[in-house]
Formats: structure tokens, sequence, C-alpha cells
């Protein structure tokens, strides 16, 4: 884990940063190994990056319901569609 | 008889760097609050200096000596990222932690009901061997084994409502089933202890709780955890570390406590106190960086000891 993935700009982290960065967080905070001072600032900056992967998971997920409500005119917030299984 | 009120003036000589959070200004705030007129009338003593034997009841005699050696002739000597020590810190941790033998020999031998530690530096962090978190000596620590050692106490309970866990106080009674140690404070947070599965021999209580909870949470984690445990126990004595940094406005954490929340949490330990040990309760300063927050939760936490005392009448 390089310092840079820690302490970049968290608007422009993909996912898999973002949680990683996350990851980091908790282990330094769990690992009694930050300065009191610091603590604050270290669960603020998890408590963002959580926010970010929270906002990350929110899209994925509204693409994926409008992939799987398809070209069909089903609004995004139906049932799952399902596609038959032809075997044939 | 009512509230005694320990100080000394060393708790304003232990000057830390510009900037650090646990400033001269703590105890300033502390000292304006004590001379309100509410509070002018309570008796007053002063800390005498816990001796090395004392304090060497809590901590390694390395580490004491290593304490001793570090103050330095001018400018500041850092123990840890956090923790400095002035060339007056080591007389100001002395009476600190002197402040608490003081509070147990005033409370166990019945000239006084209740007791407050209005002393710096604070203590909790402070292990067995290392200095942590801006503390130097266990104050608290040291107190409570002056009344187990000295003052023939069979067993007492200490509850820790700083926002920070007390891993000081845990690790120096990990393993003592004379001293339950019952501990409410934010998690995640500095120093990284203080998880439900933390239970020495079975004597050590954590409460962790949720960053932005407030009073109901706490509530709930000392009704459901904390107060059947000292109930169980039926200490002979009841120690508080009191630090007032769950303020809602305080800069090192993210609780959402209100001086209201202080008041309760003061109030209901005392009760336990009173239907297990006639009542006795030394509390000691620990955290809090929030002057006004400071401020109030103190007032509150004042006025939940004098009822208290009033009530035992």
């Amino acid at each position: 884990m390089t310092d840079k993935m820690n302490d970049g700009p968290i608007a422009e982290m993909t996912f898999e940063a973002a949680l990683a960065a996350l990851e980091q967080v908790v282990s330094q905070l769990e690992g009694g190994q930050v300065p009191l001072e610091q603590s604050i600032a270290l669960y603020e900056r998890g408590d963002a990056l959580k926010k970010h992967c929270d906002a990350k998971l929110g899209e994925a997920e509204l693409k994926v319901e409008k992939i799987v409500a398809g070209g069909d005119g089903d609004s995004p917030g139906s049932a799952p569609g399902t596609a038959p299984f032809n075997t044939e | 008889m009512s509230v005694l009120i320990l100080t000394h003036p060393s708790s304003h000589a232990h000057v830390t760097p510009p900037g650090h959070p646990e400033r001269v200004a703590r105890i300033e705030t502390v000292d304006r609050v004590l001379a309100a007129a509410d509070y002018a009338d309570l008796p007053r003593a002063e800390a005498p200096a816990a001796s090395d034997d004392q304090i060497g009841r809590a901590h390694d005699a390395a580490y004491v000596e290593m304490v001793k050696s570090s103050a330095p002739a001018q400018g500041w000597a850092s123990l840890d990222p956090d923790t400095h020590m002035c060339p007056d810190s080591l007389e100001a941790a002395r009476h600190a932690a002197g402040s608490n033998i003081a509070a147990v020999e005033a409370v166990v031998d019945g000239r006084h009901k209740a007791a407050f530690c209005a002393m710096r530096p604070c203590g909790h962090h402070a292990e067995k061997d290392r200095a942590m978190g801006f503390c130097l000596f266990n104050n608290i620590a040291i107190g409570a084994l002056h009344a187990l050692e000295a003052l023939g106490v069979a067993k007492l309970a200490i509850v820790d409502f700083d926002v920070h866990h007390g891993n000081g106080t845990q690790d120096i009674f990990w393993s003592e089933p004379r001293v339950v140690f019952a501990s409410s404070h934010q998690m995640p947070l500095y120093p990284g202890s203080g998880a439900s599965h933390e239970t020495g021999v079975g004597n050590i209580f954590n409460a962790p709780l949720n960053p932005m909870s407030g009073g109901r949470e706490m509530r709930v984690a000392y009704e459901g955890i904390v107060f059947p445990a000292l109930r169980e126990f039926d200490p002979d004595l009841v120690m508080i570390s009191a630090g007032f940094d769950a303020h809602r406005d305080d800069p090192l954490a993210n609780l959402n406590w209100g001086p209201e929340d202080f008041g309760w949490v003061t109030g209901e330990i005392c009760k336990i106190a009173a239907e297990c040990c006639e009542g006795r309760v030394v509390s000691t300063l620990e955290g809090g960086y929030d002057l006004d927050g400071l401020a109030s939760a103190l007032r509150a936490h004042l006025d939940a000891l004098i009822a208290h005392v009033e009530t035992l009448g």
C-alpha cells in the first residue's frame, strides 16, 4: 500500500482504491499505532472513504438495475428480469 | 461533608508544546468552574506528591526511572508522539498521582463521601511500562492500588467514561480480580483497544460506542453492560476516570454527548456506589479538549456528585 494511495484526493479514487485505503485506515486505528492527536483526523478520512465507497456502490447498483431492466421498457425499480434459458 | 476537591499548582506548570490539545488552558478552565459560586464552598485539599513506591505499585520500576530521567532541563522531551515532558512535568505528574492517593484516603476513612481530583496530566493511557496519549503515570490506578494495598479496601471498581479507551488502566488491572474496570469509549478511535472481547480475568467490561452516537446509545451501553457488572461485583469503593471528550463539541472525537449525559452517567454510578459501598466515590479528571464543552460537562459531573453526597445525608 502506498502513501499516495492513502493520501490522495478521495473524489478521484476508484472503488477499489478507496476500499483499500479504508482498510488501511481501519488497520491503523485498530493497531494502536496512530497518535491520539492524529486519530480523529484518520477516523474522519476513513469516514469520507466509506462514504465514497457507498456512493460508488450506489452508482454500480444503478447501472446493474438498468442492465437488468433491459430494453423492454421495465422500470429500474421493478423485479429483476430474467432471460429464458434456451438450450436449443 | 461534601465533595472534596483536590488541586495543586503544579498542574499549571505542566506546559505542552504550542498547539497541543492537552494544554494549561484546560486546568485554567477547570479552575474557573470550581471558582463559581455553586462550588466555591466545596472543601479543598492540596494534592501531595506520590512517592516512587506508590507510583511503583502501578508501574515497572524501570519505567518510573525512565520518566524521572527524561525530564528535560529546558524545552520538551517526547516520550511518544503525543506525550511530552517539560522541566516541571515530573512534579505535576507526581502530584496528579498523589491527588488520587489523598482522595481515596479521604473517602475510605470517611472524612468525605466523594472527591474530585482536578489535576493534570491525565493518566488512563499510561500502561505499566509505557507513556501514551498525554499520560505519564496512571493516576487512577495508583490511587486504586493505594486503596487496595495500604488502606485495606478488598475490592473496587473503576468506571472510565473518557471517549478514548482506558488502555493503561486495563493493562495494569488485566489480571487483578480485586478490580473491575468498565469503560465506554468511541470505537474505532485511539488507542485501538477496548473491544468487547477484551475481558481480562472476567474483570474487564468494555462498552465500545459507534462514532456519532449520543446519549441514548450511551445509556443502552451502561444499562446493558456496565451497571450490571458493577452491581454484581459489589465494590467497596467506586472510582471514575472522568474524561469529558465525549462532549459533542470535542475536537478529538465524534460522540454526541451533552452535559445532561455526563450528569446522568455520574448520577447512576453514584447510585450504585450508594447501594454497594455507602456512596464512596473518587473521580479524577482525564480528557476533554473543547474548553466550553469541558466546562459544561464538568459542571454537570460536579452537580451530580454534590447531589449524591446530599442524598447520603
